[in-house]
């Protein structure tokens, strides 16, 4: 890709076109968890955020130019709406979970892996899952996945995760289930 | 496609769909919640739109914050895609998102809205279903308390709403509820499913497809996630029922239009006072239509 592409190609993540179609893919992933769809972690947060979310990026993963973009409140990552975070570390904080009158107050992780399509499978199931979907994910501390169970146990309360490589993503919403798979 | 809605350009997508990015954006943060906690009527900022509500600003709003140039819609109000409600909604959408395709048949729609009815034939994977919804709290019947209805909610706590379902039961030895039927999702949440009869719940339990539900007035937004429990509420002893459309000799009614006998029927009087039946669902009734009868099948 040429220079002057790639640039033209990160701009389009602001726009309004560009957002429509990355938020069908962001409704495909919740919708049927566990599948993979494409967008970057950039062109998720573009899509999902503006001056009225706040934003926690403890591990640094999100550039100044898009800091600045989003113009979202910065929070601490027990406190936000949505957390960018590393995911092959274990976690160090302890997301909102919203209330029982308000569960959809609980955060939404944007959890960083190193690849998604390929490492250690998990097996999950849900609604949205007709049966059992398997989804191989690289580079992801088991510890989030028991913190995860942790944070998820008393329904309706919890946390909502969106897993997200280079190019890819796919959704965790709080109901889903996971085993993992020897 | 319009080629024109390709350019990676802000200014590309000015002003298509309405409402303004940020209000798109809040309508989209809200529907991903209400998927993730399925059947949680999920608060969101409802905007004024130019038209009165009770019109459908609630399932406008969702479907102004989904549709895309690709798209294509089909909305329909009663069952039928011209009834004048239907017709101006369509219009409105097509106004303000330029580009976008709309059908009136169910199986050729990405994005279907619909007022009263859920379509004859099975959703797919990734078409979207949007509901209007006038009143999108089932237990308003039994707490007037908002605040005592979240807890509730939170809590999966119906018991009084099943008491009040019960005692309903024994005073009429039968379901009297013809619309909004409360119903169950994923074993938690009691939602109001919106205005359509019960012989639509069946589909949808562990539907193929998405359905959104959205209240304007009420500024709320809930979901019926794909391959998901929907279970209208029932007891032991009296089971759930749709409705079954047999005339006195327990024979199925069929349309007098298309003769489908397995579609939801609304009753004609004609001008000598016969009672005849015809499938709500228009585009179902064509499509039936042209398989039956082709030779007077209207030309769709
Ligand atoms: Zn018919």
């Amino acid at each position: 890709m040429s220079e002057t592409a790639s640039l033209l190609d990160h701009q389009s993540i602001w726009g309004p076109m560009a957002q429509q179609r990355v938020f069908r893919c962001l409704l495909e992933a919740f919708s049927y968890p566990g599948r993979i769809q494409s967008a970057s972690l950039p062109a998720l947060l573009a899509t999902l955020g503006d001056s009225e979310i706040s934003l926690a990026d403890p591990d640094e993963l999100v550039a100044a130019d898009d800091w600045r973009r989003l113009g979202a409140r910065r929070e601490a990552a027990d406190k936000a709406n949505f957390v960018v975070a590393r995911g092959d570390i274990d976690p160090a904080f302890q997301p909102a979970i919203g209330t029982l009158e308000s569960p959809e107050q609980g955060a939404t992780i944007l959890l960083r892996v190193r690849k998604l399509g390929r490492g250690a499978k998990l097996k999950l199931s849900g609604p949205g899952i007709q049966d059992a979907i398997k989804l191989a994910v690289g580079g992801l501390d088991p510890a989030w996945l028991e913190r995860r169970a942790q944070w998820n146990a008393g329904f309706p309360m919890g946390v909502d995760f969106i897993l997200v490589d280079g190019e890819q993503f796919a959704a965790l919403p709080r109901t889903v289930s996971i085993a993992g798979e020897a | 496609m319009n080629p024109g809605y390709e350019l990676p350009l802000e200014e590309a997508g000015y002003s298509f769909g309405f409402l303004d990015e940020y209000a798109k954006r809040e309508v989209r943060r809200a529907i991903l919640k209400a998927i993730s906690i399925p059947g949680y009527q999920t608060p969101y900022a409802s905007r004024e739109m130019p038209m009165g509500r009770g019109f459908g600003t609630g399932g406008l709003q969702l479907t102004l914050a989904l549709v895309g140039p690709e798209d294509r819609l089909k909305v329909i109000d009663q069952g039928a895609d011209d009834s004048v409600n239907a017709v101006n909604l369509r219009h409105f959408v097509e106004m303000t998102c330029p580009g976008m395709d709309t059908t009136e048949h169910t199986r050729a729609a990405t994005l279907i809205q619909s007022r009263h009815r859920i379509p004859e034939v099975p959703l797919r994977e990734n078409q979207i279903l949007v509901l209007q919804v006038p009143y999108p709290d089932a237990l308003v019947v039994v707490e007037s308390s908002e605040a005592r209805r979240k807890t509730m909610h939170g809590e999966g706590d119906y018991a009084r709403l099943l008491t009040r379902l019960y005692e309903d039961i024994v005073r009429f030895d039968e379901i009297t509820i013809a619309h909004r039927y409360p119903t169950r999702i994923a074993g938690h949440y009691v939602i109001d499913p919106s205005p359509i009869p019960r012989y639509d719940l069946p589909k949808l339990h562990r539907a193929a497809a998405l359905t959104l539900l959205g209240a304007g007035r009420e500024k709320k937004i809930y979901a019926v996630p794909p391959y998901t429990d929907a279970e209208p509420l029932a007891f032991d002893d009296v089971p759930f029922r749709i409705e079954d459309f047999r005339d006195a000799a327990g024979r199925r009614c069929a349309c007098a239009r298309c003769g489908a006998s397995d579609s939801f029927l609304d009753e004609l009087i004609g001008d000598d006072g016969a009672k005849s039946w015809q499938c709500s669902d228009s585009d179902y009734c064509n499509e039936q239509l042209a398989v039956r009868n082709p030779q007077e099948a209207v030309h769709i």
